[in-house]
């Protein structure tokens, strides 16, 4: 990245010679996210052990009435499990973004804050008090739980306001406690829920209903335009607070709601299908890089989300024939590898 | 605009628009800068220089809105500063603080347009108004033809008139830099003082934060020399600068001889490097 003489006029060539554009790369970039990611949810609700003619999954997925096994197999089984995927890859994918803005590290995250664990560590509480395992009973204690654990972390990571680096110190200790915590209530759980409560220390899409599309997309239709909304002002705190506040932001405060509503998103995503590691990582990290975006981007973030969580559920579903994985294992596999990829291209370049 | 040799007498005919009384300023309970009071002459550049710590950037900060006094007050237009919104400031006063982080990849123009922060609203989208702020910005600091160049791919001279270039696109009148030209080469330093004293001369009210005492000299048109939260001096620079207030601020012993092409103070060092002796006949008197 260096250039040895930083006055050489042919230095790169590509960026000196490309004129202006109508369409910036950015938007022209998630127009093509948004196909791939409708592509691949059509993918996913085709593919499986029956199989069902592409004219009747299309229909029985937006709810027409087929009269063939298609109304079952794809309107009852799959569309529920393939939307709720979409839509809490992009939930999470948002939440990655806002805490990778204002933490200026791209290696915030709700999972490696420990936000997710705390969302993890309110819903395995409520199963514990309440032997009740239904996502719609569980959403409130997980966004409760993320909300806590959020809470500490501002706390801790703030003096006067929220300081970046204090808050990733922060987000790993917060991590590490919330974790204990959900391994402690799991050990105290009645044997007969254990199965189903021990979905929350792996995420998993398995068995998904309406019930949960609902709540996943009245989730994004709250969570994605006030994330949309805060991105021309994020971008601006991401260059620096001073300058910020200098051009007329409040960046303390501006900080504090990207971070609830992030923390909000990751609550909410828990709630769904349990802690998915790594989309939030990884999906806003891809989309930077794909759109060469100066700065948080928020759209791109979550279709990047929803076609990497709908991927992983397809494989989970049908890479191993009949055994059934939990996709929160796939996505670690994928998002593993990459942490570490991200930290061995860059090293020297974290500040 | 790029008149090597600034005027020395600028006449103030507006009154002043910002300055301080009798301000505190403190991180915590260590106090950086102790009541002071200073007015910022109108359209001219007022240099603040003084050494490591003595408070100059936290009193440059204090004048922004950007560090709330523990006494005193700031007045922008008569009005305490900090009664006013930090938006509102913002179309008033732009400062371009130390290290800024340029986003990865980010065109010139990009940059330069997130300038136009205070002026966007929710309901106001981006107008030919913000283009034209734009332009304006990148012409004044001779960045037109490479608006579209990666930031990245700038030289260090360059790189800082990007950022002036932003604090123009906000269109304020009072512009505060911070140590400008810290990290850049001796030419690129005075490329950079040149545009800012141009910026003066159209009627810009610029304060600025220097290390140099000879650069502050020749491009100021008020010097204020701080030491350990005071200030010591303030005034015409051939007034400020001497032999005992330098030292009494930084410590140093030197003599205070002409600058051969402007005639405005150069600060000389009295004392040799260890090892070396010293031509005595050549120490002016």
């Amino acid at each position: 990245m260096t250039t040895l003489l930083p006055d050489a006029p042919l230095a790169p060539a590509a960026s000196l010679t490309r004129p202006r554009r109508r369409l910036g790369r950015v938007a022209r970039v998630t127009i093509i996210l948004a196909v791939v990611a409708l592509a691949v949810i059509i993918v996913s609700l085709w593919m499986g052990t029956v199989s069902v003619s592409l004219w009747d999954t299309l229909r029985a997925a937006v709810g027409i009435d087929t009269g063939t096994g298609a109304d079952f197999i794809v309107g009852q089984l799959r569309a529920p499990r393939v939307y709720t995927a979409a839509l809490v890859g992009a939930l999470l994918a948002a939440s990655g973004a806002l805490m990778q803005s204002i933490a200026r590290n791209p290696l915030a995250s709700p999972d490696l804050l420990g936000i997710s664990s705390g969302a993890a560590a309110g819903a395995v509480l409520c199963i514990y008090l309440t032997q009740n395992t239904s996502s719609l009973a569980l959403a409130p204690w997980a966004v409760l739980g993320a909300m806590v654990a959020a809470a500490l972390v501002i706390v801790l990571g703030s003096r006067g306001s929220i300081e970046p680096f204090r808050l990733i110190i922060a987000g790993i200790g917060i991590e590490f406690v919330a974790t204990a915590a959900t391994t402690l209530i799991l050990t105290k759980i009645p044997d007969n829920i254990v199965p189903q409560a021990y979905a929350w220390i792996v995420g998993s899409t398995n068995a998904r209903t309406w019930e949960h599309v609902w709540m996943g997309a009245a989730s994004c239709l709250v969570i994605l335009p006030i994330g949309l909304f805060m991105v021309r002002r994020l971008r601006v705190l991401e260059m620096g607070d001073d300058l910020a506040a200098g051009l007329g932001l409040r960046p303390g405060r501006l900080r504090f709601v990207a971070l609830v509503i992030a923390a909000i998103a990751a609550g909410l995503a828990a709630a769904l299908v349990g802690p998915i590691a790594f989309i939030a990582l990884v999906a806003p990290a891809i989309a930077r890089r794909i759109t060469r975006s100066p700065g948080i981007t928020v759209a791109a973030s979550a279709l990047m989300g929803a076609i990497l969580t709908v991927a992983a559920d397809l494989a989970a579903r049908e890479l191993l024939g009949s055994i059934q994985l939990p996709v929160g294992l796939y996505t670690s596999l994928i998002g593993g590898p990459y942490l570490i990829y991200l930290i061995v291209r860059s090293k020297g370049q974290f500040q | 605009m790029s008149s090597a040799v600034p005027a020395t007498e600028a006449t103030p005919n507006t009154e002043s628009r910002l300055a301080a009384e009798g301000v505190t300023l403190a991180y915590g309970d260590a106090r950086v800068v102790h009541e002071v009071s200073l007015e910022i002459p109108p359209a001219s550049v007022t240099a603040i220089v003084g050494p490591n710590g003595c408070g100059k950037s936290t009193l440059l900060r204090g004048l922004a809105r950007l560090h709330s006094p523990a006494s005193g007050t700031v007045l922008l237009d008569g009005k305490d500063i900090h009664e006013r919104s930090s938006k509102d400031v913002a179309r008033e006063l732009g400062i371009l603080p130390q290290s800024p982080i340029a986003p990865g990849g980010i065109t010139v123009r990009d940059l330069v347009g997130r300038g136009r922060t205070p002026h966007l609203k929710a309901l106001r989208p981006w107008q030919d108004s913000d283009t034209r702020a734009v332009n304006d910005a990148l012409k004044a600091t001779g960045l037109t033809g490479l608006a579209e160049r990666s930031v990245d791919s700038l030289s260090g001279g360059q790189r800082q008139r990007a950022w002036i270039a932003l604090a123009l696109a906000q269109q304020t009148e009072l512009l505060l830099l911070d140590e400008p030209t810290t990290f850049l080469d001796i030419a690129h330093q005075y490329e950079v003082l040149d545009l800012v004293h141009g910026l003066a001369a159209d009627g810009r009210t610029i304060v600025v934060v220097l290390h140099d005492l000879a650069q502050a000299a020749r491009y100021a048109d008020h010097l204020v020399l701080m030491s350990a939260g005071l200030i010591l001096a303030r005034g015409n620079p051939n007034d400020v600068l001497t032999a005992d207030r330098v030292r009494a601020a930084f410590g140093l012993p030197v003599t205070v001889v002409s600058d051969p092409i402007t005639g405005t103070p150069l600060i000389v060092p009295t004392g040799a490097p260890a090892g070396r002796s010293i031509p005595t006949k050549e120490i002016p008197a």
